[in-house]
């Protein structure tokens, strides 16, 4: 045991600073909701210039979508029209529909309203809004860690799935139409009023653009 | 935290597109152009994308029939690029390949070499940078013959980022002849996969457990002498939602235990047992760091109970009878005796003197207690494997305590008086008025407490060590307090002391008389050194006590001399004094443990103690009866001369076939400390008997007797 006389000081400034990190750390997981729980109330403005806030919604379910037009696997269900078509299904149920960018400025995925807009509109997207979360608060609130990375509330304000859009974690297209949708899965259980299973997923997709 | 292969890292040489975010037309290309390689059989190797160079290689030149071999998915990474290890963290995907290979050709899993953190912004990634070998093991068909050659065609798919993410994708494709001889090693790829080798996780050599709090998830690892060794610590979870992938990863050591905390993921429900890899860096003896991988399958401990404070009252209140109880303990005993006669000397002057003396002894002592507690936590902090006692263990101290006792005893005895501005723990504490005398017995009677265990203490200091340092030293501190304890509530109260005997010529008798205990401690401690240092030892020791002597014997012998004289002489006594200090400088010599430390007339055949001597006869059905030890254990010497010694002891062992071990912790011993450990111990004495019907053996009491011993062996 030679190596005593280095080691202490090693070891304690080690933990000091871990200690110290973890102190200030504020991370994302420990602000990630709960599935079961109420969901985390928040406003934010959306493209159009209107205050959006989650608990006004209160009596819809809510469907969150973070979402970056530039990542490959937006564009895969985009591209698809798998995006659009869960949108415009959801709207049909009058379920209400936000896509959230979380992009900083200057980052991928960052959009001024105009262009968010513009976008809603060459993609023919349905979204009931689309929430520009520029200093990430939402996302951080929620968790969100991967573009797309969705999230259902209930009518009641709770959290009833957050996760994966689908089962098969790729960037090819080509596997859209064989992968298990998550999000349907879930809006059918609601609508048979059967427990949401799975209510947790492994989101994959790029990484949110804080 | 060092790359993998980093010596191995170089740029791809024909990257120039000049990519820098997801280009539609790119993409395209990429799928058209895979579409294309997987139609035709051409495949390119390597193959070039925007920002990856591919190769699939092989380790040997040509394929045997029916012997497996290794090949590689090398990938070059654009600087500041990175691709996925199998649990890519918050975002990502793991690289993956699906295989065409020859009729009766089977591929493994990938092996993958252990990855880095890849901090993106709040978000935290898995992966490589640079370069990355993922290894796979090709069987091959038995039915092979020399005149073919072989294709192995691997699709391969990989997500590359670094902060904008791609998906590329490539098919490579490998052509390797058929070798009926044993095939040599290519060597172009030899140094690469050398390299990858030693980045695969390995199984872990050491027990681990985890457990979870609402918001933390620890591991424990028990990683023996090795803990020391280990400089950090970082866990990647195989599974997503077990850590928060981004939280920073805390390490603490303690001991032989090295503890790793991180805050919980999402995940509600923890697998059991919880996967992952864990890479450690490590300090070797020669100082160089090292960096080994391992694959981590933690069970589920039972919750840990850092702040049960149940089980800290507990421990405060045994620790505070231990501490009364070490009073009555052999090695205390001498200390406090003269203690008390300075308390009669005290005890009809007024009653505020005799309380401050009460202070500021219980201030000796838990100042005292503070230091020693203080070392001990440090060191083993440290991971220096130590519990109480430790100083005992180090032949210097031993024989410096020797000497201070046997000069404390030579003053008691009025050879000399400690004095002037030597006060302090001189022979005149006792009778001196000054307040620091009391504290210095305080602090005396700590150092001499150390030898011996008081019942209840075992427990409580057990409990101590696997403790935060604060409520380690709080423990402590009530042992202290206990010590203190009797004498400083005599001191506050004026009933007790009136029956105490008035001060008179008997005060300097009993003195004298205690003079005699002290000289047997010291007498005791030589033998301890003998144990320890072997004859040389001994022989230092009293060669050391006799210039003590001649000093003290020199410097008084001059004090009515002539000023020339007295110079002369007190320079004299001081080289005498140097000269026994010198001596304690034993080398700790590498004696065999002392097996005889018990008792030479032992009728017992004791065996050396070790783990596995202990796990081979449970395996066998013996019972086993285990003796935890040391020679400067003055309660462990008594047990073993009391009872376990005895003749009816030792029948009753062997007609029951009982295999008697001992563990002898007179010298730092690692093992020993760990086995301790494993009871909640920090300290000797243990007593174990293990059944062979039971999984947990029997503890038995600090202090035996022979009908106790007797009575447990009957159990049997």
């Amino acid at each position: 045991m030679s190596k005593a006389t280095t080691m202490p000081r090693a070891i304690v400034a080690l933990t000091g600073v871990a200690t110290l990190t973890l102190a200030l750390y504020g991370g994302l997981a420990q602000a990630a909701p709960t599935v079961g729980q109420p969901a985390p109330d928040f406003t934010v403005t959306d493209s159009n210039g209107v205050s959006q806030q989650l608990s006004a919604q209160r009596g819809s379910t809510v469907i969150l979508e973070w979402t970056n037009h530039d990542c490959p696997f937006v564009r895969k269900h985009y591209d698809t029209d798998n995006m659009q078509a869960l949108q415009n299904d959801a709207k049909a149920q009058d379920i209400v529909w936000w896509s959230v960018i979380s992009s900083a400025p200057g980052k991928q995925g960052y959009v001024s309203p105009a262009e968010a807009n513009a976008l809603t509109a060459s993609r023919n997207a349905a979204p009931a809004a689309v929430l520009l979360d520029t200093d990430g608060k939402v996302g951080r609130l929620y968790g969100a860690r991967t573009t797309p990375h969705m999230y259902i509330i209930d009518p009641e304000g709770t959290l009833v799935y957050m996760g994966g859009i689908d089962d098969n974690p790729s960037a090819n297209p080509a596997d859209v139409k064989t992968a298990k949708n998550y999000v349907r899965v879930a809006l059918a259980a609601m609508e048979n009023g059967q427990a949401v299973e799975p209510a947790s997923t492994r989101p994959y997709g790029c990484s949110v653009k804080y | 935290m060092p790359k993998i292969a980093s010596g191995l890292r170089g740029k791809p040489e024909n990257v120039t597109l000049g990519l820098t975010g997801f280009r539609p037309l790119s993409w395209l290309a990429v799928i058209l152009l895979a579409g294309l390689l997987q139609a035709f059989p051409a495949g390119a190797n390597p193959v070039q994308t925007p920002h990856v160079q591919a190769h699939l290689v092989s380790e040997v030149v040509a394929v045997r029939p029916g012997q497996p071999f290794w090949v590689a998915l090398r990938l070059n990474m654009r600087d500041g690029w990175h691709t996925y290890w199998r649990n890519p963290g918050d975002s990502g995907l793991a690289t993956t390949i699906d295989w065409t290979l020859p009729e009766g050709f089977t591929a493994s899993e990938i092996h993958w070499p252990y990855p880095e953190r890849i901090p993106v912004g709040p978000l935290m990634n898995f992966g490589y940078h640079g370069e990355v070998w993922l290894l796979v093991q090709i069987q091959s068909s038995a039915t092979l013959t020399e005149a073919e050659s072989l294709t192995l065609q691997a699709h391969a798919q990989w997500l590359v980022c670094e902060e904008d993410c791609i998906p590329e994708e490539g098919v490579l494709r490998l052509t390797l002849p058929v070798g009926v001889e044993s095939a040599p090693l290519d060597p172009r790829w030899s140094e690469g996969f050398a390299a990858t080798r030693r980045a695969l996780p390995q199984p872990n050599p050491w027990p681990a457990s985890f457990h979870v709090t609402a918001d933390a998830l620890t591991l424990e690892l028990n990683a023996g002498p090795s803990a020391g060794n280990i400089v950090d610590l970082t866990f990647f979870p195989a599974e997503d939602g077990d850590i928060d992938h981004a939280a920073p990863q805390t390490v603490q050591r303690d001991g032989s235990t090295v503890r790793l905390t991180a805050a919980r993921g999402a995940g509600s429900a923890l697998p059991e047992p919880l996967t992952g890899v864990f890479v450690l860096q490590e300090r070797l003896d020669d100082g160089e760091p090292a960096v080994h991988a391992f694959t981590l399958a933690a069970s589920l401990a039972e919750p840990a109970t850092p702040l049960a404070y149940p089980v800290l009252a507990e421990s405060l209140l045994l620790a505070l009878l231990g501490g009364v109880l070490l009073n009555l303990m052999p090695c205390v005993f001498p200390v406090l005796s003269l203690k008390a006669l300075g308390l009669a000397r005290h005890a009809h002057e007024s009653p505020g003197v005799v309380r401050a003396h009460g202070l500021a002894y219980t201030a000796g002592v838990l100042v005292c207690f503070a230091l020693v507690a203080g070392a001990l936590i440090a060191l083993r902090a440290a991971g220096e494997q130590i519990g109480w006692g430790f100083q005992l263990q180090s032949p210097m101290f031993v024989a410096l305590l020797a000497y201070f006792m046997f000069a404390l005893a030579l003053s008691l005895s009025g050879v000399f008086e400690i004095g002037g501005r030597l006060m302090g723990v001189g022979g005149h504490w006792a009778d001196r008025p000054g307040y620091s005398g009391s504290f210095a017995t305080g602090a005396l009677a700590v150092v001499v407490a150390t030898p011996c265990t008081a019942p209840f203490m075992g427990a409580a200091l057990g409990f101590a060590l696997t403790q935060p340092w604060s409520i380690s030293l709080t423990v402590f501190l009530a042992l202290g307090l206990g010590l203190a304890l009797p004498y400083l509530l005599l001191s506050f109260s004026p009933a007790l002391l009136r029956f105490l005997p008035r001060p008179g010529p008997w005060l300097e008798r009993g003195k004298q008389l205690l003079a005699f205990p002290l000289y047997a401690t010291a007498a005791w401690l030589v033998w301890v050194l003998s144990q320890q240092a072997g004859p040389d030892g001994v022989a230092a020791a009293l060669a050391g006590m006799i210039l003590i002597a001649f000093a003290i014997w020199l410097a008084q012998t001059v004090r009515a001399a002539g000023r020339g004289w007295r110079l002369t002489g007190r320079v004299g006594a001081a080289v005498a004094l140097v000269l026994a200090l010198g001596l304690t400088r034993l080398p700790n010599t590498d004696l065999e443990p002392a097996h005889a430390a018990a008792s030479p007339s032992s009728a017992v055949a004791w065996e050396p103690f070790s783990p596995a001597r202990l796990a081979e006869l449970q395996a066998a059905g013996r019972p086993v009866f285990v003796n935890f030890t040391a020679a400067w254990c003055i309660t462990c010497l008594v047990n073993e001369r009391v009872a376990l010694s005895s003749a009816r002891v030792a029948m009753e062992l062997a007609n029951r076939e009982i295999v008697a071990l001992k563990a002898d912790w007179t010298h730092r011993d690692p093992v020993i400390t760990t086995a301790l450990a494993a009871f909640g111990r920090g300290g000797v004495p243990l007593y174990l008997l293990y059944s062979p019907q039971a999984a947990e053996p029997v503890i038995l009491p600090q202090i035996l007797t022979e009908a106790l011993v007797l009575q447990n062996l009957q159990t049997l």
